[in-house]
């Protein structure tokens, strides 16, 4: 799966969860920024668990790799 | 008004988490002195004029004929609120004079306490004017009404009325009526039995509760717990540094279980476990406006046995799992979802069921977070240092903390049944969980 694939499911999945437009969803945008709390946050883990088979909950939630949706993906590009 | 038959314009059915709001308004008449009714109370930085704000309020609220709605069973027996033809009867706008911030307390708490006259009054105002120079605004409303967060939300659109010059069209676009969710019976049953194992899980580990005193006339306590815009950047450091980003109500929880547990251990009060009922909103940013009124809460639980609860990052790896296990099941959407099967039973039949499988002991105590504020800083010209809530907690199990974000400051409100906790009790409470939350946390 290439990057771009991962970064478009995540906005994908985002806009189901925050009930938003896809393309109002910018990928540099820090997901507090965007509104999520911390119950948004575990709904978008458990979303990538789903779609892409990885438990993410335990890795420590670095924001380095989870502040926003292009960081999320190239984080998950690596795991897979 | 004559007797009006209700045709679905005037008729709005109840969900099943509005069924369960109304079985613990029920349960809290029975036991305190007053129903399941919450305030939320704006700060404010000078004084509004009487006369000005109730004439606004009543402008505003007369926009609204469902605030003045009363509970009803249809033939298909579901329950639902019957929306009057007009918003009938004043508004109420009660004002005080308070000789100082000690006393203020004092006020609020007689406020929310205060029940409503009638079963359809389910929202009051009080202005307290602090010295002549600071007042709080306190909306008293009736849980069956609004959530916390339609509550915050109706009192903004009260701001945006009076920004856009009274503009009687502020109500146009929210529903007032619902399905009445009487089909997929299949999928209500199995979110059920979901509900029921999860309950049953729950209940092998008795949780640890106060004893509720029995006196019926008892009325709720609140403190105020704020924390300045430096030290709510410090906990927001902590929470990440502890349980990762965006992570802050686990943080929170895990703080305050740990005082809790150790308000036990002061008493000697025997506990295996303790648990957390927590309220969670359902709805997202997007919906919050359309879905202003009832509720749209469900439940997350997080049960932590005692050996463990002294180790911070244990327990803190403990809720973030249990978050993350119940989110994956659906717990949340099954107990809404199965919530609705609950609708057929009277209430005091409905108390005597839900006391039986965890002995009375619903929970330890119970938390939600409001992370999102959406108040605009400004009400009729004057400045809103703060907002907070004030809710009288369920009981059992009287005890509730309840914490929410407002100009880059967080608040923490303890509310707590009077009798259950001592004043020394409290301030080990309070400074249990200032210290937990503030202290330096390992990167």
């Amino acid at each position: 799966m290439t990057l771009q694939n991962i970064q478009d499911k995540l906005i994908q999945g985002i806009a189901a969860i925050t009930a938003k437009d896809g393309s109002s969803i910018a990928p540099d945008v820090p997901f507090h920024k965007l509104g999520i709390d911390s119950l948004g946050f575990v709904e978008i883990l458990v979303f990538i668990e789903k779609t892409f088979n990885l438990q993410l909950i335990e890795s420590g939630l670095d924001k380095k790799d989870f502040e926003t949706i292009r960081s999320l993906a190239a984080f998950i590009h690596k795991k897979l | 008004m004559g007797f009006v038959i209700p045709s679905s314009k005037n008729k709005r059915y109840l969900s099943g988490s509005d069924w369960v709001i109304n079985l613990l308004d029920y349960i809290m008449k029975q036991t305190t002195c007053a129903g399941n009714m919450s305030q939320v109370v704006l700060a404010l930085d000078s004084v509004i004029k009487h006369s000005e704000l109730q004439n606004h309020l009543i402008r505003f609220t007369n926009e609204f004929p469902i605030v003045r709605g009363s509970i009803t069973r249809d033939i298909n027996i579901c329950p639902y609120w019957r929306i009057p033809e007009k918003a009938e009867g004043n508004l109420k706008l009660t004002s005080y004079n308070c000789p100082g911030d000690g006393d203020l307390w004092t006020l609020l708490g007689k406020c929310v306490n205060k029940p409503f006259k009638d079963d359809s009054e389910h929202l009051a105002f009080h202005l307290i004017n602090i010295e002549n120079r600071k007042s709080c605004l306190a909306m008293t409303f009736d849980h069956r009404l609004f959530d916390a967060r339609g509550a915050e939300t109706f009192l903004k659109l009260f701001q945006q009325y009076l920004e856009n010059n009274h503009d009687p069209a502020i109500s146009t676009g929210i529903p007032s009526t619902a399905p009445a969710y009487l089909s997929e019976w299949i999928r209500k049953f199995l979110a059920g039995r979901n509900v029921n194992r999860k309950i049953v899980s729950l209940s092998k580990n008795p949780p640890g509760a106060l004893p509720v005193p029995g006196d019926k006339s008892k009325e709720f306590k609140f403190r105020l717990i704020t924390f300045n815009q430096q030290e709510t950047q410090t906990i927001y450091e902590n929470a990440y540094k502890a349980a990762g980003y965006l992570m802050e109500m686990p943080y929170l929880l895990t703080v305050i279980m740990q005082a809790v547990s150790e308000l036990f251990t002061r008493r000697n009060a025997r506990a295996d476990s303790y648990l957390a009922a927590v309220s969670i909103d359902m709805r997202t940013s997007e919906d919050v406006k359309q879905e202003l009124f009832f509720n749209h809460v469900s439940y997350l639980f997080f049960q932590a046995q005692c050996d463990i609860i002294n180790n911070q990052k244990e327990l803190t790896n403990i809720i973030k799992m249990q978050m993350y296990e119940q989110v994956k099941a659906g717990i949340p959407r099954d107990i809404m979802e199965a919530s609705h099967l609950t609708r057929i039973a009277p209430l005091p039949f409905l108390k005597k069921i839900i006391d039986v499988p965890l002995k009375g002991k619903i929970a330890t105590f119970i938390f939600s977070h409001v992370s999102k504020n959406i108040l605009s800083p400004e009400i009729m010209g004057t400045g809103i240092e703060n907002v907070f809530h004030m809710p009288r907690v369920p009981v059992p199990p009287g005890l509730g903390f309840f914490s929410n974000y407002f100009n880059g400051r967080l608040n923490l409100v303890i509310s707590f049944l009077d009798g259950m906790l001592t004043n020394e009790e409290v301030h080990i409470l309070e400074a249990g969980i200032k210290e937990g939350l503030t202290a330096c946390q390992k990167g």
